[in-house]
């Protein structure tokens, strides 16, 4: 008993002090340290993706420097510099409610139970799950998965369709996608499922891209936002600001171009209807 | 604190039923990895004490090469590596039953019966050398010295070290979530992706590991006692807890 009141004594200040921690909004921890702290991939090219240079770059990212952190030195009246921490979908939401990152820029899906716990940015991207497979392999589309193999991201917004709509599907979860790519090239599952845009990545990445196929409607909608702690209007406001910005003057489209355009890392042409979407998010000065 | 707690999450929807199912994998994966360890654990361990070199060599050999690879990089071994080698019906079979349990079964057993071969080989050094002689004496084998006088003694001796492995082997068996078992670490990470609440889900995933360590470990302690050879475990007074 003794040993147990000292353990809660050892503890309470480190308590005590994540309460004061909590107490600043991320605009004033911007402020003080003078650093936008981003939670981000380091494989889900190219949104974000560590490059043959070994940078770490990508939309998402760019999106952040480019378009939403100028947005906000200008508000704080300072240069602000952003630095990047990997986040998975296991990890991100606690690294945001934690305090570690204060932004998550990768490839999130917007869901309404995720807006339970954090606030996110209008939406930056569209897409929808499809499956990747071999060439030549019998999958089409979510209607012949039953009785298959089918690996998805632990975590993810399509694992959890799967198991909700093809309960005969046999679904193998992988923490990450280079394993899960792993497990379908090696044949131990027979296709692997993830947001369209994501399987071209990988696709594009792979060894032999003539290999693979992308197969089957978009059986989900995934739009994609950037996290933030929850209840912070005037941050979330400032990331909103730096999107619109960027897409009404043409900037979003220049590093959209940069990275899906045809000479980018993945070839992904926006289509008219996502464009006039972005657009139509765009709410007046 | 800015995040906000909500605990029903726990036992509302399926969150129970996949903390169950977690939990009962988790069990099934340990114990038959446990066995698989114990068996190798105490045949290499024995191996490594006896005269003849090239068998001690070839239990030196699976200690070391096991015991010094990180077990996360033995998990892809046995799930990436080794079913491609085998022949195609196998393969087939294996794809269709399970091949995640199996291999994640392995990858732990082999894992830790290369650690459990070093407490056993510790134990059988802590023991006399008269008692091998004594035993030898009688007129029983080498063979039969292991099996009826000295495992037996060593087994009894070595129960502390002995459970503190087991519970790191039921604990790593969290690290076959990477090949998609579907344990108890796997399924916290399941009710996190369904309700977006990460620290109730560990929270309740620490505490079922940390129930199920201290049951063994209080069990062991009974059966400690139960087996401790009297007047050769000194006890210097009756063990309290």
């Amino acid at each position: 008993m003794k040993a147990m009141i000292r353990l809660v004594g050892a503890l309470a200040p480190i308590l005590a002090f994540t309460a004061l921690a909590h107490a600043e909004t991320t605009l004033e921890k911007v402020s003080r340290t003078g650093v936008l702290t981003i939670g981000t991939r380091t494989g889900s090219p190219p949104f974000a993706f560590i490059n043959k240079q070994n940078e770490w770059v990508g939309f998402s990212i760019d999106l952040v420097e480019q378009a939403i952190g100028p947005v906000v030195a200008q508000k704080l009246g300072k240069s602000i510099k952003v630095e990047k921490k990997e986040s998975t979908p296991q990890t991100r939401i606690p690294l945001l409610t934690s305090n570690a990152v204060d932004l998550i820029a990768g490839t999130m899906t917007d869901t309404r139970s995720r807006r339970e716990s954090v606030d996110f940015s209008l939406t930056f991207f569209v897409t929808g799950a499809q499956f990747l497979v071999k060439k030549g392999s019998p999958i089409k589309g979510i209607k012949n998965i039953a009785g298959k193999r089918v690996a998805a991201q632990q975590g993810s917004t399509n694992a959890r369709i799967i198991r909700e709509t093809v309960p005969k599907a046999v679904l193998r979860e992988f923490p990450d996608q280079p394993t899960a790519f792993q497990a379908l090239a090696k044949g131990q599952v027979d296709a692997y499922t993830n947001d369209g845009i994501q399987l071209a990545g990988l696709k594009a990445k792979a060894p032999n891209p003539n290999e693979w196929l992308i197969v089957g409607d978009f059986y989900s909608y995934e739009p994609y936002g950037m996290a933030m702690r929850k209840n912070e209007s005037d941050f979330r406001h400032l990331v909103n600001v730096g999107l619109m910005q960027a897409i009404e003057s043409g900037k979003y489209f220049e590093l959209y171009e940069k990275w899906f355009g045809s000479k980018g890392e993945v070839p992904y042409p926006i289509t008219a209807e996502n464009k006039r979407f972005l657009q139509m998010q765009v709410v007046p000065k | 604190m800015a995040y906000q707690f909500d605990w029903s999450v726990l036992w509302t929807g399926q969150s129970g039923f996949w903390l169950l199912q977690g939990l009962f994998t988790t069990l099934r994966l340990s114990a038959l990895a446990w066995l698989l360890a114990a068996g190798l654990g105490i045949v290499s361990g024995a191996l490594r004490t006896v005269a003849f070199k090239p068998l001690a060599a070839l239990a030196a050999l699976y200690v070391e090469s096991f015991r010094n690879v990180p077990l996360l990089v033995w998990m892809f071994f046995w799930y990436f590596a080794v079913p491609p080698a085998l022949p195609g019906p196998v393969q087939d079979w294996l794809y269709g039953h399970g091949i995640e349990f199996l291999a994640g079964m392995f990858a732990l057993g082999v894992y830790h019966g290369a650690r459990f071969s070093e407490i056993i080989r510790g134990g059988i050094q802590s023991i006399p050398k008269t008692q091998f002689e004594a035993a030898l004496s009688t007129g029983l084998t080498t063979a039969q010295t292991y099996r009826l006088v000295i495992l037996p003694i060593t087994l009894r001796l070595i129960i502390p070290p002995a459970t503190n492995e087991s519970l790191n082997l039921l604990k790593n068996s969290s690290v076959a979530l990477t090949i998609s078992v579907a344990e108890l670490t796997f399924q916290t990470r399941q009710i996190e992706a369904y309700t977006a609440k990460a620290f109730e889900a560990l929270t309740a995933g620490t505490l079922i590991y940390l129930v199920l360590c201290l049951t063994i470990a209080a069990i062991m302690a009974r059966v400690e006692r139960r087996v401790a050879i009297p007047g050769m475990i000194a006890r210097v007074s009756p063990a309290e807890h």
